[in-house]
C-alpha cells in the first residue's frame, strides 16, 4: 500500500519525536534509577550505621547498669553473708527496674548464688564473660547464651526452638571493701523476641530493623502483608555475612516486601561471628519514584505528540496541497506537450500523403496527356482529387489545432518555469 | 482509402490525433479523414479503418487508453 506524501510526513514527525522521547525517557529512567540506588545505598549505609549506634549504646547501657549493680553495697554485704533471699530479691528489683531480662551473682568459683527470675544453683564458671569478670576486667558484648543458661533462668521459651539465644550481657567484678574479687554479677538483655531496641530503631531512623541470630530473624520491625511482625525465618543473604564477616548491601525480599538492605556482621568479644544487623529501606520508595518519573515522561510525550501533531498537520496539509498543485499543473502540461508532439507527426504523415497523392495526379495527368487509357485515368484522377480534398480539410483542421495548441504549449512551458521555481524555493528556501 | 468500411469518432481532434498514433504502432492502419456530414460528434475530425480491422483497432485504443465516442459504418 502507498502511503501518500502527508501520511509520509506526519507519521516521519510524529516518529521522530517518539524516538526523541522514548531515548530521553530511558535515558532520564536509566539514570535516575542509577542515582536512587547510589542514593539509597548511601542512605542505607548510613542507617544501618545509625541502627548499630542503637545496638552498641544498649551494649554501654547494660553494661553501666551491670557495673553499678555490682557497686552496691548492699548486694556486696549480701553476697559476702551468703544471703541468697536478699540477693535474690535485690537483683530482682534491679533487673527489672533496668530492663534486664537476667541478672546473676555467682561466687570466685563460678558458682550461682542468686539469680533475679530464679532461684540460685548451677555454674557459670565455664562462661568467658564470667570467667573475665572474675579474673578482675569487666566486659560487655553481644553474646550468645546457651539453652540450658537460658532454661535456668527461665528464659528457654523466648528463643523458641533455637539452640540458645542472642543477649547485650554483661559482667563485672564484685569487690570487697578491700578490693578483692568476692564473686561476679553477669546481666543481659535477651534480644530473641524483644523488639524494643528495633522498634526504636525504626522510629528514629525509619526503614526497618532486624537482629540475626546467626541467619535466624529472631527480632524485627519488618511486617509481613498482614501487618503481623516478621521474625524466625531465614535471611539467605547474610550467609556469605557471617562467613566472610563482610558487610552486605543489595536487594533482599523479607516477609514479603523487598527492601535495599544492609547486612553487618555481629561478633562478640572473642571475636567470633554470632549474628548480624539487618538495616532495609522498602525498594518501593525508589521504584515508586522511578514509576511516576516514567509515568510523567510518558505524559508529556502524549502531550508533546499531540501538540507537534497540531503544529504539523497545518503545515504539512498546505505544502502538500501546494505539491499536488503543482504536480497536476505539471501532469497536464505534459499531456498538451505530449498531445503537440503526437499531432506534429500525425500532420506530418498526413502531409505526406497529400503530397503522394499530388505526385500520383501528376503522374495520371502526364499519361492521360499521352493518350493512355485516358477514361481510366481520369476517373482515377476524380478519385484522387475527391482524397485530397479531404487531406487539405484534415491539414487545415490539424494546422489550426495545432496552432492553437502551440500557443498553448508556450504558456504551459512558462508555467512549467514558475512550477520549478516554486519547488526550487519550497525545498531549498531560495527564491529564483 | 477505397477499403475504408468503419469510421472511429472521438469527442476532440486531440483524441483522434493520439488515436492516430496509437493505431500507428499497433500496425492498424487508419486514416485521419474530415467528419463525415450526418455524424454526430463535437471533433472535426475522424478515423477512417478497415472493416476487418475493428478488433485489433478497439484493443490498441483500449491498451493507449483512448475512448472514443462510437462507430459509423
Amino acid at each position: 500500500m502507498k502511503l501518500s506524501l502527508r501520511t509520509r510526513l506526519l507519521g516521519a514527525v510524529v516518529v521522530a519525536v517518539v524516538l526523541i522521547f522514548l531515548c530521553s525517557v530511558i535515558a532520564a529512567r536509566a539514570v535516575l534509577q542509577h542515582d536512587l540506588y547510589d542514593l539509597a545505598r548511601t542512605e542505607v549505609t548510613s542507617e544501618a550505621s545509625a541502627f548499630g549506634g542503637y545496638v552498641a549504646s544498649r551494649k554501654q547501657q547494660v553494661e553501666l547498669l551491670v557495673a553499678q549493680e555490682a557497686a552496691s553495697d548492699a548486694l556486696r554485704a549480701s553476697l559476702q553473708h551468703h544471703d541468697t533471699a536478699a540477693l535474690q530479691s535485690e537483683l530482682s528489683a534491679s533487673a527489672s527496674n533496668a530492663g534486664l531480662s537476667f541478672l546473676t551473682v555467682v561466687d570466685t568459683s563460678g558458682k550461682v548464688i542468686a539469680r533475679a527470675s530464679t532461684r540460685g544453683g548451677g555454674t557459670l564458671a565455664k562462661d568467658a564473660l564470667v570467667q573475665s569478670a572474675l579474673s578482675g576486667e569487666a566486659l560487655g558484648t553481644i553474646w550468645h547464651v546457651s539453652r540450658a543458661f537460658l532454661s535456668s533462668e527461665g528464659l528457654a521459651l523466648q528463643v523458641g526452638s533455637l539452640d540458645g539465644g542472642l543477649a547485650i550481657a554483661a559482667a563485672t567484678p564484685i569487690s570487697d571493701a578491700q578490693g578483692r574479687t568476692i564473686g561476679a554479677l553477669y546481666g543481659g538483655a535477651l534480644l530473641n523476641h524483644a523488639y524494643d531496641l528495633v522498634d526504636e530503631a525504626t522510629r528514629a531512623i525509619g526503614g526497618a530493623s532486624a537482629l540475626l541470630q546467626g541467619d535466624t530473624i529472631i527480632s524485627s520491625s519488618i511486617d509481613r502483608p498482614d501487618g503481623t511482625r516478621f521474625v524466625d525465618a531465614q535471611v539467605p543473604a547474610a550467609d556469605d555475612v557471617l562467613r566472610l564477616g563482610h558487610a552486605f548491601v543489595g536487594s533482599d525480599t523479607e516477609g514479603g516486601t523487598e527492601y535495599y538492605a544492609s547486612i553487618t556482621p555481629l561478633t562478640d568479644a572473642q571475636g567470633r561471628t554470632i549474628g548480624a544487623m539487618w538495616y532495609g529501606l522498602p525498594l518501593s520508595q525508589i521504584t515508586s519514584i522511578i514509576g511516576h518519573t516514567t509515568q510523567a515522561l510518558v505524559l508529556w510525550l502524549v502531550l508533546a505528540v499531540v501538540v507537534v501533531l497540531a503544529l504539523a498537520i497545518p503545515f504539512v496539509q498546505g505544502l502538500s496541497k501546494t505539491l499536488a498543485r503543482n504536480s497536476t499543473r505539471i501532469r497536464e502540461t505534459a499531456k498538451e506537450l505530449g498531445i503537440v508532439i503526437v499531432g506534429s507527426e500525425v500532420s506530418g504523415d498526413q502531409v505526406t500523403a497529400a503530397k503522394h497523392a499530388v505526385e500520383r495526379s501528376g503522374e495520371l495527368l502526364a499519361q492521360a496527356a499521352a493518350g493512355n487509357a485516358v477514361g481510366e485515368r481520369i476517373a482515377e484522377l476524380q478519385g484522387l482529387n475527391h482524397e485530397l480534398e479531404s487531406d487539405v480539410t484534415v491539414v487545415e483542421t490539424l494546422t489550426q489545432e495545432m496552432s492553437t495548441r502551440m500557443n498553448d504549449a508556450v504558456k504551459r512551458v512558462a508555467e512549467l518555469n514558475e512550477v520549478a521555481a516554486a519547488l526550487n524555493e519550497l525545498v531549498t528556501g531560495e527564491s529564483s | 482509402m477505397a477499403m475504408a468500411e468503419l469510421i472511429l469518432i472521438f469527442a476532440t481532434n486531440a483524441d483522434a490525433m493520439i488515436a492516430t498514433k496509437a493505431l500507428k504502432d499497433a500496425g492498424v492502419t487508419a486514416k485521419m479523414i474530415p467528419k463525415p456530414a450526418g455524424v454526430d460528434s463535437t471533433a472535426n475530425l475522424c478515423l477512417a479503418i478497415d472493416g476487418s480491422a475493428e478488433n485489433d483497432a478497439a484493443s490498441a485504443l483500449n491498451v493507449a487508453g483512448i475512448s472514443f465516442g462510437g462507430v459509423a459504418r
